[in-house]
């Protein structure tokens, strides 16, 4: 057991994570921040995707002890008291999901990829999300509510 | 949330109610469930595709700290009953049952096969005490390709069936067969594979049994189609009583027809809660769903079609192997649905069908979106191939061959009416939006800088439900549901469907909502409890008419209750009331309107006399009304780099025809998600053995699915539907867009080809393969 101390969405949090244990495994059962979904373990579908630092990480493939004294970001962290960030509602406008499994992952992407670009138009968007995997919506929907948020943004 | 205003939710792309959790990480998934004491599981699994178990040696597991339990086959043996697939048995198989062990016992039967469980207090020390177990095996040849596996010479799988046929060849004929060969201007032949591919939902399979000793119940949490499937499958292996069996089921990821029944680790899983009296959690990791979860289409067709030399497509002969792999359930039945839907929409006069299932020594065949996709794979590649023969444009020789429609409807040679089909509409729509004369001239000139763009295009019908049909077994069961007005004003709905991406949450609400007459926000769905859901399934694209109709049907017979016992109250007729907005209220005097809420609490507050009713609460059960067909023509437009081998999808369309439309943005997300998985079964996926065997597929890296760069925008048009039904109209849109997306594509593919003398009979073209056909192709042709 190593103990840690680090923020998670905007918390501090301390915990004993065996060395091994991955960030995935220790923000939901360590934490229970369930929201942070593991879809393949070997860093190809994108599904625990969180925010470390402001980087878009793959949790499977970061154990917790390398989150130490970092910032960390899950879906649970993107609005208070339970409500949607801007990115969550254009995604809800836009219909973007089916089952949700994939969701958390393509939310926190998404939410790295447009603070850095703001700007981003469509082709930008798919390739920034061409790391993360949904088997059900065919991409486009979620690629609108991505753009749909976007320009919302741009407006304010 | 927000109150919605629309005249009608229904027909609108209402917001989904589900979204606010899934969007927010606070879902419920199986992985999700943390019970005090849980344990958790992980299995041993075979490295080898077929040989004997000689021992299995799990003392040094054991001894792990951490390890509280390992069970190896005979283990699971002697705690379990045997028995058949809960689905073959749902679906009433009567053919070769082959008997196996939930774990193995005397052998195994593919990479991955369950040899041993180990039961830890973390998934961690789990996986640690499997890598202790020690299994000694012994190497039996692998029977890894259905030509092999119906050698006599193949050694059998299942020692009770005594060789590696699943499924005895069988032979029927539709129409007159043999006059219509020995007639026809011409016989092709062609043969077509398709390969094998997989659901792969981005959540695996999973549960967490939970043994209740003192009240001898079995809670069940399940990734599942349906519950009350699941705990049949859990009570009659385990031997329990079906009431002793509750299974719950939360938000679950994707499904797209795997997770029907439990599977044979699942019901490991509750065999060792119980044993061990704690709560045990298994869900599988990525290697696991794709290697032993279940793959689906490996199938292969040899086709006589009968033509004229006008292009009349008069009679089809097919012979159809299925490589069920190891384990038969779903691929044994595929055949019967497939012959009876290879016609499709057209006038074919006679079809001759036989099929063989052999068994292998790779993943069992499972219902994947569509199951008996082939036919339309078979039949749109035939007519493309029939039209390049005779010259014909690939728009003429459908439009020539599709049956008109008629009053009464023609029928299928295989037997079903083709009542209300559009499919001529949904081509000539298609070819409108396309514009294809412009595409013809843009194709040329491209050709002419060293490009190639081909145009392809398919239709389909999906009997989903299906027409209503004189014949006794009409593929229409009934639907159920219980409704209720709750003290609160809410109208709670109880449905056996159990969705996984399909809306039902929000689709079924808007249905209930505009029929009783509350707002969207006062419908509640209830799903997932098999102590209080109905019996259902979510699968076969059957929700929208039979669930849409019986929310329909279901919410009038409680509105027509609740207007009964309110004119009691009221001291009015109850003609005279009307439900709108959440109150009931006499016609014409808006004044006198009391929230349906009150009229719950005065229901409760009783007693009443004998004559009034005052339990406002119905169970309603449909049986599809009039039914009818979904179907449409797909459209697509691809570029091949004949140096690279590599196929974009340059542009996409599909004119669709669901009937009626609970929620336009639903049916849209399911038409795009079904092409989605069409296109990466052609471009990408393939679930790939070795000859020894060894799954070479068993990661995301080897497994490709489509991204976001891989699938383009999908332009939809919806056709005004025939209405066949006086109420419902909603129609099935689960599966069209895999099974037609696939000849779709390679339609366009060979197109595209086409200057090089490319034929096509077969559906994985990944850039490899297009080079091979490329290199191998004959100019001439």
């Amino acid at each position: 057991m190593v103990n840690i101390t680090l923020r998670v969405n905007g918390a501090t949090c301390t915990g004993s994570p065996e060395a091994r244990k991955t960030l995935a495994d220790f923000l939901r059962d360590d934490l229970n921040l369930t929201g942070t979904h593991l879809g393949c373990e070997h860093g190809v579908c994108g599904a625990c995707t969180v925010i470390v630092d402001g980087r878009a990480v793959r949790s499977c493939l970061m154990l917790a002890v390398q989150a130490a004294g970092r910032e960390v970001t899950t879906i649970e962290g993107l609005a208070d008291d339970g409500g949607l960030g801007p990115l969550q509602q254009a995604m809800w406008d836009a219909h973007s999901f089916q089952c949700g499994f994939c969701t958390p992952g393509m939310v926190m992407q998404a939410t790295a990829f447009l603070s850095d670009h703001p700007e981003a138009g469509e082709q930008q968007v798919r390739e920034a999300l061409s790391g993360n995997i949904c088997r059900c919506t065919g991409y486009q929907s979620i690629i609108d509510g991505v753009l749909l948020a976007a320009e919302r943004n741009r407006e304010r | 949330m927000t109150a919605i205003a629309a005249e009608r939710y229904t027909g609108a792309s209402i917001k989904r109610s589900e979204d606010p959790r899934i969007l927010t990480g606070t879902g419920r998934y199986v992985d999700d469930i943390k019970l005090p004491g849980m344990l958790h599981a992980a299995f041993v699994r075979s490295p080898l595709a077929h040989a004997r178990v000689l021992s299995v040696d799990v003392s040094a597991a054991r001894a792990l700290p951490g390890v509280v339990a390992v069970l190896t086959g005979a283990d699971l043996e002697a705690m379990t009953v045997p028995g058949p697939d809960t689905l073959m048995a749902l679906m009433g198989w009567q053919g070769p049952s082959p008997e196996f062990t939930l774990l193995a016992t005397d052998k195994v039967r593919l990479v991955g096969d369950p040899v041993a469980v180990v039961i830890a207090e973390s998934r961690y020390l789990a996986e640690d005490g499997c890598e202790l177990v020690e299994v000694e095996y012994d190497d039996l040849p692998a029977v890894v390709n259905a030509a092999f596996a119906l050698d006599p010479s193949s050694p059998p799988l299942f020692a009770n069936l005594g060789d590696n046929i699943a499924r005895r060849h069988s032979r029927s004929e539709s129409g007159d067969v043999s006059g219509t060969l020995a007639n026809a201007d011409r016989v092709i032949d062609f043969h077509i594979d398709v390969h094998r591919h997989q659901n792969v939902p981005m959540e695996g399979r999973g549960c967490v049994a939970s043994y209740d000793a003192d009240q001898g119940v079995m809670t069940f949490y399940a990734a599942t189609q349906g519950v009350h499937v699941s705990r049949m499958a859990v009570a009659s292996r385990l031997g329990l009583e079906p009431g002793k069996v509750h299974v719950l089921a939360g938000d679950i990821g994707g499904s797209f027809g795997l997770k029907i029944g439990a599977s044979r680790e699942e019901l490991a899983v509750a065999a060792a809660s119980r044993l061990l009296g704690r709560p045990v959690k298994w869900v599988e990791d990525r290697g696991e769903n794709l290697t032993v979860s279940g793959q689906a289409r490996e199938e292969s067709f040899d086709v006589r079609a009968a033509i004229s030399n006008d292009g009349d497509l008069l009679g089809l002969d097919v012979k159809m192997v299925i490589d069920t792999g190891s384990y038969p359930g779903m691929g044994v039945m595929v055949p019967d649905i497939l012959q009876g839907m290879l016609p499709g929409p057209y006038k074919l006069r006679a079809l001759g069908f036989e099929s063989t299932a052999a068994i292998t020594n790779k993943a069992p065949y499972v219902a994947y979106r569509g199951p008996w996709a082939s036919e339309t794979f078979v039949r749109e590649r035939v007519l493309n191939l029939i039209a390049k023969d005779l010259g014909l444009d690939p728009v003429e020789i459908r439009l020539r061959n599709f049956a008109p429609r008629t009053d009464p409807p023609a029928m299928m040679v295989t037997g079903r009416p083709l009542a209300g089909v559009t499919s001529k509409e949904s081509l000539e729509r298609v070819a409108q939006l396309v514009d294809f004369p412009a595409f013809r001239r843009r194709q040329a000139e491209a050709r002419a800088q060293g490009r190639y763009l081909g145009l392809g295009m398919a239709t389909f019908i999906e009997a989903a439900p299906g027409p209503r049909s004189a014949e006794p077994d009409a593929a229409l069961g009934n639907e159920s549901m219980r409704l209720r007005l709750t003290e609160d004003g809410i109208v709670e709905l109880f449905t056996g469907q159990m969705p996984h991406g399909q809306s039902h949450q929000t689709t079924l609400a808007q249905i209930a909502a505009d029929e009783f007459g509350v707002p969207f926000e006062q419908v509640r769905v209830v799903v997932g409890d098999s102590d209080v859901v109905p019996f259902g399934l979510t699968g076969g694209s059957r929700s929208a008419t039979m669930t849409g109709g019986v929310t329909l049907h279901g919410a009038r017979e409680l509105k027509a209750k609740v207007l009964d016992f309110a004119a009691h109250l009221m001291e009015v007729s109850a003609q005279d009331l009307l439900i709108t907005d959440g109150n009931v209220w006499v016609r014409g005097d808006p004044a006198s309107a009391v929230a349906v809420s009150e009229v719950a609490q005065r229901a409760a507050s009783g007693p009443f006399g004998d004559d009034v009713d005052a339990k406002l609460e119905v169970e309603a059960t449909y049986d599809g009304g009039e039914g009818g067909w979904s179907g449409g023509t797909h459209c697509a437009i691809v570029e091949v780099d004949v140096e690279t081998g590599i196929v974009k999808v340059e542009r996409y369309v599909a004119a669709e025809d669901c009937g009626a439309l609970i929620n336009p943005a639903v049916v849209e997300g399911q038409i795009r998600g079904g092409i989605a998985q069409g296109i990466g079964a052609v471009l990408l996926e393939r679930s790939a053995y070795a000859e020894d065997g060894t799954f070479q597929s068993a990661t995301f890296m080897d497994y490709l699915m489509p991204t976001a760069c891989d699938v383009p925008r999908i332009e939809i048009q919806h056709l005004e539907t025939v209405p066949l039904d006086a109420h419902v109209n909603f129609r099935g849109v689960g599966e069209g867009g895999m099974i037609v997306a696939p000849p779709t594509v390679v339609n366009a593919i060979e197109d595209a080809l086409s200057p090089f003398g490319v034929r096509i009979y077969e559906q994985h073209l990944p850039p490899a393969r297009i080079l091979e056909l490329i290199a191998a192709a004959d100019p001439g042709q």
